[in-house]
């Protein structure tokens, strides 16, 4: 069967085998981008507003794709800001569901028996399932859309919620936070619907606040489920053993009509959903097996899945475990325990963004080296706050520490999001999911090396977890990009962006041309050269890749 | 706070005394000497817990500041294993052995008793009765334990409330229901409208 030439939608529409393309994921879409291909066959009217397939005008403006060119923030203009606005919105509640139990744990841990080691594998179990979800939702969303994958996520994982009322020995409470843990994999639906429905300029702010919002959960919670526990106990008189148990329900709750509100407002892109538009032009599948390979022997992959194990992974770590650090440390109440490890968690609201930010910045003055100094600095930083944090005693200093601790955490989750579009663009659906499952297994092994056993105190594990984070984060010194150079190293001269994405395609793959939109953003991925390069790079067009004698590394 | 803290490190357990004989009887259940285990349910039985000066120092003026009796429900050895926040230290103010308080009482030479139902918020665990005496100040001077020195004879199981209700249980169920039947009728809706 001779295969019919093929035309490439643009990469961020290109919907292939399972795995093979997670767009959105990332982050940080290409920036200069000249020419936008269109997907669908548009009616637009020149001069009349874009409308939608069913004629309605768009409130945003929009490119010729019907992306948002702009994000604002304070409002609910259907699609583009209402997607925002249920993207972020259902990420955060699943992720106030993930760590409901761990503010409540000094009034659970009496009513279950635990133990220090039951709780330990109960914090490892609740962020263990979204390794393998998290990929999994890469493939749904591709498949079935933005929309269902993350709606059907909460509702099928809702009921697991509900099953905490009814817990009554470790090993159910084990085995309750783990699936309710499956539900963290929104945080890729989020980001895969940010990038459908907003222009690459803006996609990395819509992203990287979407992200932040959404990690906010994991503080929210903190404050939110002492509180209801406490009205639950004083204002209805139930007794500390069921309060907790009905407290469970609100996150249950909120979760079953979110989900059921993104089914019915959600909308997968601008111009419908999945199910409602016909696929327009010729659709390519991707080899699964060449998009596999092209991941798995690009060493940079396991690099920065190690160092989001040891940004994002420690943020999920210090969710499970600070309520109860300053209630028996520093002999808080619940509530004020709570509002401390809540503050962690909200710094999300400005931290997260903040790193794509500096990134961003660094990479504008000196390029991708300076997008690696960034992100290596920031995280070591986190991790000297996180020693000090393990080594102060006084309540005061600590809350201090732990606030500097989250920014610089929080922010490193930002950067590492900024670099990873640029390690491959044949495999970046991979190479992003696979970045995100890193952090959950940073978290899972984090907890069961350091907090799972009694054997030293939990002051002592901070100490232990922060050196770690210094140690992982040393690899990022060895990332070599050829055509832009790394840390220490300059890049190499002969060397381009076209050579370098271009030696993911073989030769009969160029030949059929399908190497066309790697080269799309090999154009764009100039501007990584840095501030002196980067009005070269505006002004030159596509390189014809046939004259180049190397193949890049 | 750091002041508060650091004027509050007190008194080391070592140094304490025990001058008090203390008692407690699981109400219809039989003492009897030797290191027995008895079982108490929360919300049903009662505990009745005798305290009396030792009566070889008795007239010896020991009890000359002696004002409050603190009497407390305190964890055995094994319910504190792998559980940090019930760790015994010396210094009382750290310690976290006897953190249910069961009852205060002003102090005479004769003693006196208490009658305890068990609070619905002790959890399951083995236990002991300990009687701290302490001054005008709240420092503490002695005390007196229902247990041996080691803290393995003489000891009480209470078994807790499960903290479930069948109301709970049913409305677990509904929503479940509900939510993964939702997901269901939208899917049908949706494939339906496909065709």
């Amino acid at each position: 069967m001779a295969p019919t030439p093929p035309t490439w939608r643009l990469d961020n529409e290109s919907v292939g085998e399972p795995g093979s393309s997670l767009h959105g994921v990332t982050g940080h879409e290409p920036t200069f981008l000249p020419t936008i291909d269109p997907v669908h066959e548009h009616d637009d009217q020149p001069g009349a507003p874009p409308t939608d397939l069913k004629g309605r005008p768009f409130k945003l403006p929009v490119d010729s794709e019907h992306k948002a060119k702009t994000v604002r923030i304070w409002t609910i203009h259907r699609p583009h800001m209402l997607a925002f606005h249920l993207s972020w919105f259902s990420f955060m509640v699943c992720f106030f569901s993930t760590f409901a139990a761990p503010p409540l744990m000094p009034v659970i841990r009496e009513n279950l028996n635990l133990d220090k080691i039951d709780i330990g594998n109960a914090g490892v179990a609740s962020v263990a399932g979204a390794v393998v979800s998290r990929v999994l939702m890469g493939t749904i969303c591709d498949l079935l859309g933005p929309r269902f994958g993350a709606s059907s996520l909460m509702l099928i994982t809702a009921p697991a919620v509900f099953c905490m009322s009814l817990v009554t020995d470790p090993t159910g409470f084990v085995l309750v936070r783990f699936f309710i843990g499956f539900c963290l994999a929104t945080f890729v639906s989020c980001q895969f619907w940010m990038s459908s429905m907003f222009n690459t300029k803006v996609v990395g702010i819509a992203n990287g606040t979407a992200a932040g919002w959404g990690n906010m959960g994991g503080g929210i919670v903190q404050l939110v489920m002492p509180g209801v526990f406490h009205i639950i106990r004083h204002n209805i008189g139930s007794n500390d053993f069921t309060a907790w148990r009905i407290a469970f329900f609100i996150p249950g709750v909120i979760q079953v009509f979110v989900g059921i509100v993104v089914l019915i407002f959600g909308q997968d892109l601008p111009d419908g959903n999945y199910s409602e538009l016909k696929r327009k032009g010729d659709k390519v599948n991707d080899s699964f097996k060449k998009v596999f390979l092209y991941a798995v022997t690009n060493y940079r992959m396991y690099i920065f899945a190690l160092t989001y194990g040891y940004c994002f992974g420690v943020e999920l770590t210090i969710d499970n475990i600070i309520a109860q650090y300053f209630y028996d440390r520093f002999d808080l109440n619940l509530t004020t325990a709570g509002t401390v490890a809540a503050s962690f968690g909200l710094m999300n609201l400005f931290s997260r963004p903040l790193g794509g930010v500096l990134s961003d910045l660094a990479a504008a003055r000196w390029g991708m080296r300076g997008r690696l100094w960034c992100s290596w600095t920031i995280q070591t930083l986190g991790g000297i706050s996180c020693i000090i944090l393990g080594v102060v005693g006084q309540l005061g200093p600590a809350i201090v520490v732990l606030l500097l601790f989250s920014f610089f955490v929080q922010a490193a989750c930002g950067t590492t999001f900024g670099i990873i579009p640029f390690i491959s663009r044949r495999s970046l659906g991979i190479i992003s999911g696979a970045t995100g499952a890193g952090g959950n297994v940073g978290a899972v092994v984090t907890q069961a090396i350091f907090f799972l056993n009694s054997s030293y105190p939990t002051e002592r594990g901070i100490l232990y977890m922060g050196i770690m984070i210094v140690c992982c984060t040393l690899p990022v010194c060895f990332v070599y990009f050829p055509q832009w150079g790394s840390m220490f190293c300059g890049p190499s001269k002969s060397v381009t962006e076209a050579d370098y994405y271009k030696s993911e395609w073989n030769k009969d793959e160029q030949s059929r041309g399908l190497h066309k939109a790697s080269m799309k953003f090999a154009e764009n991925a100039k501007s990584e050269r840095g501030s002196q390069h980067g009005s070269i790079a505006a002004k030159e067009g596509l390189e014809d890749a046939n004259t180049k004698g190397e193949t890049a590394v | 706070m750091a002041l508060v803290v650091a004027a509050e490190t007190g008194v080391l357990f070592s140094s304490l005394e025990e001058t008090l004989v203390v008692t407690a009887d699981i109400q219809g259940q039989n003492w009897t000497d030797g290191p027995r285990i008895r079982t108490a349910r929360v919300g049903e039985d009662h505990m009745l817990i005798k305290w009396a000066l030792n009566s070889t120092l008795t007239g010896l003026g020991i009890d000359k500041n002696y004002m409050t009796v603190n009497i407390r429900l305190c964890f055995a050895p094994i319910s504190q294993v792998e559980r940090g926040w019930r760790k015994t230290v010396d210094d009382l103010h750290k310690d976290k052995t006897c953190t249910i308080a069961i009852t205060s009482q002003k102090y005479t030479t004769e003693g006196n008793f208490t009658d305890w139902r068990i609070r619905k918020n002790v959890p399951g665990a083995t236990y002991f009765v300990r009687a701290y005496v302490t001054d005008t100040d709240g420092t503490q001077l002695a005390y007196g334990q229902t247990t041996d020195s080691l803290k393995t004879s003489n000891l009480i199981v209470i078994e807790s409330i499960t903290g479930r209700h069948l109301s709970m249980d049913v409305a677990s169920i509904i929503f479940s229901t509900a939510s993964v039947g939702a997901l269901i009728g939208f899917l049908i809706v949706e494939f339906r409208r496909l065709k």
